[in-house]
């Protein structure tokens, strides 16, 4: 299956969820595919988007969190499996677009290729559900029961390389711009306040 | 009252409800305090900058969150601090013990006590040490402050203050 469909299959299921994508193109297909702005597309700090959207699960817990990591931020951050069971968040769900390759710097081979399981290294952390799709159509039957479960839940969403692809462009907006429409986004949905009364 | 149960104390008052946390001999008796009840939620981590993504993360909750870890650690995160805080300009207030000073004859420390400030002067990020315990009771004043920073604090506990025999 290839990245833009999985977007869109997730899309379809999102429900109420927050998103927070792992730099890079999963985060372009989300944006591509949603325009949504209760998603949080960071820019950096690679390997650690998962890390973000612990904090923020752990903050929201009566609202779901999803968030849409990558193999290679994964790679960089293993341990964070680790936190995030020893947490053990209800409303968080785990997705790793796995490529098996770094997509956006000329489709680098991703480190040991093949030959890693990131499923059972995330069984292995403690995260009790945790499975790995490689069909589209399998996903979408899934999707419901992944909704509906309580978290943690780790899916590896195991897509193709696309060397030849044009990459989707990532949101038209960033830096701090992300912090405030990303925020602002999240006081209207949920009635919570990020920022103080003067702003910051 | 001990001097981690005010710096816990100040912490509450400040409205800090999360807590994420890798562990360092100065700052381990904290860490324990604020693990001892439900105010603070306490956030165990594999490795520090984990704890700058966690405090991102529950910013945008709505939740005040502080980050505890050693000097060392602070070292292994300012990439992080950077490209994530920075980046997109949000604040994140770091507990540090400030291993390395004239005090602290561990030798494995005297990296940090020598390169750890002008390594924040370099990225811009505000700091502040304090070694006497009438300080604490700045804490949550420095808590407003480093919010309209929009960027990552560092508050550094010191040896002197801590009255750690490590």
């Amino acid at each position: 299956m290839k990245t833009n469909e999985c977007m869109k299959v997730l899309a379809k299921h999102r429900g109420d969820a927050v998103v927070v994508c792992a730099l890079g193109m999963a985060a372009n297909e989300w944006w591509a595919v949603t325009r949504s702005e209760d998603s949080f597309y960071m820019h950096g700090g690679m390997g650690f988007a998962a890390s973000f959207a612990l904090g923020l699960a752990l903050s929201i817990p009566r609202t779901p969190v999803w968030v849409l990591n990558s193999d290679g931020s994964l790679c960089m951050n293993t341990g964070c499996l680790i936190t995030e069971a020893g947490q053990q968040p209800k409303n968080l769900k785990h997705f790793v677009v796995d490529n098996q390759c770094y997509q956006t710097v000329e489709t680098m081979p991703i480190v040991n290729q093949g030959g890693a399981d990131y499923t059972a290294i995330a069984r292995g952390a403690g995260i009790g559900q945790a499975i790995t799709v490689d069909d589209l159509a399998d996903l979408d039957r899934l999707m419901p029961e992944i909704v509906a479960a309580q978290g943690p839940y780790f899916v590896r969403l195991r897509v193709e390389a696309e060397p030849d692809y044009q990459r989707a462009p990532p949101a038209n907006y960033e830096g701090p711009e992300m912090k405030y429409r990303f925020g602002r986004a999240l006081e209207k949905k949920l009635g919570i306040r990020v920022f103080g009364p003067r702003g910051f | 009252m001990d001097v981690n149960d005010k710096i816990h104390a100040q912490l509450v008052k400040a409205g800090v409800r999360l807590a994420a946390s890798l562990p360092d001999d100065w700052v381990n008796t904290l860490i324990r305090r604020i693990s001892k009840d439900n105010q603070i939620h306490h956030v165990p981590v594999c490795r520090e900058a984990e704890t700058i993504a966690i405090c991102a993360g529950a910013f945008f909750g709505g939740v005040r969150s502080v980050a505890i870890f050693g000097n060392t650690g602070l070292l292994t995160c300012t990439g992080e601090m950077a490209t994530l805080c920075l980046r997109h300009a949000i604040p994140v207030f770091c507990i540090v013990s400030g291993r390395g000073s004239i005090d602290d004859h561990k030798v494995y420390q005297e990296v940090q006590g020598r390169r750890t400030i002008p390594l924040l002067q370099a990225y811009d990020y505000p700091f502040r040490i304090i070694d006497r315990q009438e300080e604490i009771e700045d804490i949550p004043n420095a808590y407003e402050w480093h919010r309209l920073q929009k960027r990552p604090f560092v508050l550094f506990l010191t040896k002197k203050l801590l009255g750690t025999a490590a």
